[in-house]
């Protein structure tokens, strides 16, 4: 059931938002609940029992570990120093290994249902590279609705309860709703249960600015899908499958023009999704803060999915740079290099852990992989060479803070991203590297041919199209950018402007969005992760 | 007083921002992940505490003053 569907909208959403309204408010979260479960079971019927054993498994593991925590706590008045120190150290050990169950189980899952088959490719590439005589069968695989995304969500969990941060659910149906809720299980984001438990499982009453944001909320979303990302499929569709066809200014165009589609696809099922939320009165993470206004690499990635990126910072960058392993190497390395690069270097190992995880939660292809250790090549030669570059512009007078310098900044990310949304888009990685140097070959544009002509390439509408989206874009993100919230701004209007502001959104979606009998929009591109 | 310390640890790890005035050192995206690893690590050293992995959140290092008050926590809990 996709978010931006009929059946999603009017015979889904509205019936569990009225029923969940008349239901008293002690038994609301149960309305969510059953509607997270009829959400599931329409989009993965009987895979539902992976979701449910997870649910179980985290459950009772962080069950386990604050048991043993409370245990401690009610004990260690009595206890001696050193016992004391012993018994922490012993229950410390006891905790890392629940977590370290709870991870290899999980992710045990994850791998039989979405990585099985590339395993097998590549243990059988390396069988006819070492002349042996066996090959791995395709499986074919049915992979459960968000196993990605709500995978992730139940490690933080545990590891959460363990590190003290949130304490451990008592009922164990409220972990379920936890990860199907389902405005978050098809494409995040990944939330944290510290963030969200508490809201999912009390009962919220009716708010109605909290009701009317979430409807803001969710046309926005509407529109980048229908209106934005949907239109400009087409074109992309064309031109990545058959980019040998294409000069090489087509190519730059639609690199451009994908990295926008990905955006309003995927930024608009947030958006809905946090409108849906928003609806019950629930708040989820943002996920998205202005990405293109970053001035590097590792801060697009902390405005691009940004529930991804500290997932992977609080659980695999820190407690890999922060080991007491890596930690020691940087002190010894403090014998050989300078203080900068002992400290580098554990980084450079934790990165390589990031970035590979990643890539491979993208997917299970090996361009996914590249892509993420595109990022990670670009982040180590940054701090491997930022002592130089410091001297260059040391020397050569230029001021890193000042405006222009910025802008540059902004520039040259824009630029690597949109190479690396290259990567991500293309079929493989030698149609990635054919693509990337197609983009320096000089070539005359009028050889676009007629299959590209028949969308509408060189219609007014599609300039239109590109155009006016990156103005609101760029528009609303100013505003965001200064703190500024637009929606904030439209409920302080008299009520005429503020709804004839929402009828021309309405309005907007309807007569440009693209849908209608016998078309089938895109599927959202990250509900396949 | 620890905040003048914590100040010079900020400024040896990003120099040229007046860490005295910023208090919104993550949200602004002006101490990244990897700048924090690095903070954390001549932190430890600087003051000779251990910063365990549940203090590396967003509060404990909004501003210097955040910081000099993790440290203060961390110095007690030793």
């Amino acid at each position: 059931m996709q978010y931006n569907s009929y059946m999603y909208l009017f015979a889904f959403l509205i019936p569990v938002v009225i029923l969940y309204y008349i239901i008293p408010i002690k038994y609301r979260w149960g309305v969510l609940l059953t509607a997270s479960i009829v959400f599931y079971l329409f989009s993965s019927k009987y895979l539902i029992v992976s979701i449910l054993f997870t649910s179980l498994l985290v459950y009772l593991a962080a069950k386990n570990i604050e048991d043993r925590n409370l245990k401690f706590k009610e004990i260690k008045k009595s206890l001696e120093k050193p016992e004391r120190k012993l018994l922490k150290e012993k229950n410390e050990k006891k905790n890392n290994l629940v977590c370290g169950l709870v991870a290899i189980i999980s992710l045990g899952i994850l791998f039989f249902s979405k990585y099985l088959n590339f395993a097998g490719n590549i243990a059988n590439s390396f069988c006819r590279l070492l002349n042996i005589n066996m090959q791995f069968e395709t499986v074919h695989l049915l992979m459960p609705l968000g196993i990605s995304f709500y995978t992730l969500s139940a490690i933080a969990y545990v590891i959460d309860v363990k590190r003290g941060v949130c304490e451990a659910e008592k009922k164990p149906l409220k972990i379920f709703l936890f990860l199907s809720f389902f405005p978050t299980v098809t494409e995040g984001p990944i939330e944290r249960y510290k963030n969200v438990g508490k809201m999912l499982s009390t009962g919220h009453s009716f708010d109605y600015k909290t009701f009317c944001f979430g409807l803001q909320l969710m046309m926005w979303g509407l529109f980048k899908k229908i209106v934005v990302a949907d239109n400009l499929n087409r074109y992309v569709m064309v031109v990545f499958r058959d980019y040998k066809n294409f000069g090489n200014w087509v190519i730059i165009l639609m690199v451009l023009v994908y990295t926008l589609e990905l955006y309003a696809d995927f930024s608009g099922c947030i958006d809905i999704a946090r409108g849906s939320a928003e609806l019950f009165g629930i708040e989820l993470s943002e996920n998205f803060k202005q990405p293109f206004v970053s001035k590097t690499v590792n801060e697009f990635w902390q405005r691009w999915n940004i529930t991804l990126g500290s997932f992977l910072r609080d659980y695999v960058f820190y407690p890999v740079s922060l080991s007491t392993g890596f930690q020691n190497l940087s002190k010894k390395s403090k014998k050989v290099f300078n203080n900068y690069y002992a400290t580098t270097v554990p980084m450079i190992f934790a990165l390589f852990m990031v970035w590979l995880c990643n890539g491979l939660w993208h997917g299970s292809e090996v361009k996914y992989v590249v892509y993420g250790l595109y990022y990670y090549a670009i982040l180590t030669l940054g701090l491997l060479l930022e002592p130089l570059f410091k001297k260059i512009f040391e020397s050569l007078n230029i001021n890193r803070e000042s405006k222009g310098y910025q802008r540059c900044q902004i520039a040259r990310t824009f630029i690597l991203v949109n190479i690396g949304m290259m990567i991500f888009n293309s079929k493989d990685i030698a149609s990635a590297k054919e693509m990337f140097f197609a983009m320096f070959k000089p070539s005359a544009i009028s050889n676009i041919p007629q299959e590209l002509l028949n969308t509408g390439m060189q219609s007014p509408a599609m300039v239109l199209l590109f155009i006016i989206p990156v103005i609101i874009f760029a528009f609303v993100g100013h505003f965001h950018e200064q703190g500024i919230s637009i929606r904030e701004y439209l409920a302080q209007k008299p009520l005429f402007y503020r709804w004839s502001f929402y009828l021309a959104g309405v309005a907007v979606i309807i007569s440009l969005g693209a849908y209608g009998v016998g078309f089938k929009g895109a599927d959202f591109i990250y509900a396949q992760f | 007083m620890n905040i003048e310390k914590v100040i010079e640890v900020l400024n040896e790890v990003k120099p040229g921002v007046d860490f005295s005035k910023e208090n919104d050192l993550v949200e602004r995206h002006i101490l990244s992940s990897m700048e924090i690893v690095m903070l954390v690590s001549e932190l430890s050293e600087e003051f000779d505490v251990d910063i365990p992995l549940p203090e590396v959140v967003p509060e404990n290092f909004y501003s210097a003053q955040t910081i000099a008050k993790l440290i203060e926590r961390m110095e007690d809990e030793d």
